[in-house]
C-alpha cells in the first residue's frame, strides 16, 4: 500500500525548497506519494519543475490559504 | 621505510577521513552548480547543501532553518557576537565572555568596546571553568550577550554550559557557546543547553577547513556581517561551498560516541603514562571535565617551544599553544588565566588524539618524550 508524507516547505526559499522535497522522495519507495505546502509565487512553480525533471509526478495541487498543496508521487 | 609520523595536534586541525574526501569529490563532480539557481544544476548543489543542513541538524537536535552555514568556526563566532550585536546598538550593548575563550570570541567582543559595548571577562578556575558567582554578578548587572565556549581549545575543560544558560535566561542574557572542539565528541543540543547560539565547524571533525555553522535559535534577532545576495536567509550572503558543506555533514555523519569512549580510553592511558613517567610533570585543566581527545602537561623547568621541535623532529606533532596563538613565542593565555603562572605555562604540551591515534603510537610518543625531556633538563 502506497504511503503518503507531508513536508511543509512554507518559507524555505528556491532551491532549497526543491531539494529538501527531492531529498524526502529518496526516503520514500516507489509510488509513495509526498505531500508539500508550498508558497505562492516563485516556489510554486519551480518546485514542480524540479520534481517533473527528476522523474516524479504531479498528483495533484491545490491552493492553501496564501501558498499551495500539492502531492508527487515518487517515481526512480 | 618511511620514518613514523604521529599526529597529536588534533585540536588544531584533522586529516581529512577519506570518506570525507569521498563525499567532497563526489559533490564537486554532481553539486557544482550554485546553490542558489533554481534550474536542475542549482538544485543539485543545493541539494547537497541541504543534505548536510539535515544531517547537523538532526545531530543537534534542532530545525535545518536554524542552522546558517559560514566559512568556519572563526566566522561563526564572529556572526554570533557581532550579529547580536548589530541587530541591537553596539554602543548600548553589554557582552561578556571568559577568560579562556578562542580570539575568535574575546576579539569581535573586544572591537565592540572599542564602539561603546560595555565588555566583561569573566574569570575562570584553575582548572579552567568559569567563576559561576563572577558570571551571575556580571548578569545581575546587565547583560545582553555571554559567550562561553563549549570545551576549551588547549586544555579541554568541559564548562557547565547547562548552568551558564539558566543563568542566563534566568537574566534575560542571549547565550552563546563555541562548540568547535565539542562536535562530535559532546552530545550538542541547544535545546536542552538552552543556548540561543552555537558555533561549530568542519576541520576538527575530519571535515574539511574552510567550513563552519551557526546555530541560530529561531526567532532570535540578529543581524548580518557578509552583505549581498541574501543567502542563508539574509543572514550570510555569499555563494554556498557545496562540497566543503557536503564534507562537513559527511564528517558528522562520521562522529560517534563509540569513537569518544576507545578515545578517552587512550587519553587516561596517556595522560597517566606521562605522570607516572617524567618527574615534575603536571596535568592542566579538569581531569573529570574535560574532552575526550586532549591531554595537556607542563613538564617543571622544560621550554615548550624547545620540546616541541625535538619530538617534531622524531616525526611527533604536538601543539604548545593554540594553533592561532602558536608562533607567538609566549605563554599560553588561557593557562595563564588559569592562574598557572608563567613557567607552568611556558612548559606545557597539548597533545589531542583522534579516530586514528593507536595505542602503539601513544606508546612511542611517551618514549620520545621522555627522552626529550630528560635532555631539555640536562641542557638547561
Amino acid at each position: 500500500m502506497p504511503e503518503r508524507e507531508k513536508l511543509d516547505l512554507g518559507g524555505v526559499p528556491c532551491p532549497a525548497n526543491s531539494a529538501r522535497a527531492l531529498l524526502k522522495l529518496e526516503m520514500l519507495d516507489d509510488g509513495d506519494e509526498l505531500e508539500v505546502l508550498l508558497d505562492d509565487g516563485e516556489p510554486a512553480k519551480n518546485v514542480p519543475a524540479a520534481m517533473s525533471e527528476a522523474g516524479h509526478e504531479l498528483v495533484s495541487s491545490s491552493r492553501k490559504g496564501p501558498g499551495w498543496v500539492m502531492v508527487f508521487r515518487k517515481s526512480s | 621505510m618511511t620514518p613514523r609520523k604521529v599526529y597529536l595536534d588534533n585540536a588544531a586541525t584533522t586529516q581529512l577521513d577519506p570518506r570525507v574526501a569521498a563525499a567532497m569529490s563526489a559533490a564537486e563532480q554532481t553539486a557544482w552548480g550554485n546553490a542558489s539557481s533554481v534550474h536542475g544544476a542549482g538544485t543539485a548543489a543545493a541539494r547537497a547543501v541541504e543534505r548536510a543542513r539535515m544531517e547537523i541538524a538532526s545531530r543537534t537536535g534542532v530545525s535545518p532553518d536554524e542552522i546558517i552555514f559560514t566559512s568556519g568556526g572563526t566566522e561563526s563566532n564572529n556572526l554570533a557576537i557581532l550579529g547580536l550585536a548589530f541587530a541591537r546598538k553596539p554602543a548600548g550593548f553589554r557582552v561578556a565572555f571568559s577568560a579562556v575563550e578562542h580570539p575568535s570570541v574575546s576579539e569581535p567582543a573586544r572591537w565592540l568596546g572599542r564602539l561603546g559595548a560595555k565588555v566583561v571577562r569573566i574569570p575562570v578556575d584553575a582548572r579552567g571553568l568559569i567563576k559561576l558567582p563572577a558570571l551571575e554578578n556580571a548578569l545581575k548587572a546587565g547583560l545582553d550577550l555571554v559567550s562561553v565556549m563549549h570545551a576549551n581549545n588547549e586544555v579541554g575543560t568541559v564548562q557547565p554550559v547547562v548552568e551558564i544558560a539558566s543563568l542566563c535566561r534566568r537574566h534575560g542574557a542571549v547565550f552563546h557557546t563555541d562548540a568547535c572542539q565539542s562536535f562530535g565528541k559532546l552530545p550538542l543540543e541547544p535545546a536542552k543547553i538552552g543556548a540561543g547560539l552555537v558555533s561549530v565547524n568542519a576541520h576538527k571533525i575530519h571535515g574539511p577547513k574552510g567550513v563552519g555553522a551557526l546555530y541560530a535559535r529561531k526567532g532570535l534577532k540578529f543581524d548580518a556581517i557578509y552583505r549581498g545576495g541574501g543567502q542563508e536567509g539574509g543572514l550570510r550572503s555569499g555563494t554556498l561551498n557545496a562540497p566543503g558543506i557536503a564534507g562537513f555533514g559527511a564528517a558528522a555523519s562520521l562522529c560517534s560516541a563509540e569513537e569518544c569512549a576507545r578515545m578517552t580510553l587512550l587519553r587516561d592511558f596517556f595522560a597517566a603514562s606521562v605522570l607516572c613517567a617524567i618527574p615534575g610533570s603536571a596535568l592542566n585543566g579538569d581531569a573529570r571535565f574535560r574532552l575526550c581527545n586532549n591531554v595537556n602537561i607542563s613538564f617543571e623547568g622544560v621550554s615548550s617551544g624547545s620540546l616541541l621541535l625535538k619530538l617534531s623532529a622524531k616525526g611527533i606533532y604536538v601543539s604548545s599553544g593554540s594553533a592561532c596563538a602558536a608562533g607567538k613565542n609566549r605563554p599560553s593565555p588561557v593557562l595563564l588565566a588559569m592562574g598557572l603562572g608563567r613557567e607552568r605555562a611556558s612548559s606545557s604540551l597539548r597533545f589531542s588524539l583522534s579516530r586514528y591515534t593507536e595505542k602503539r603510537d601513544l606508546t612511542f610518543v611517551l618514549k620520545e618524550l621522555s627522552k626529550g625531556v630528560s635532555a631539555e633538563r640536562g641542557n638547561a
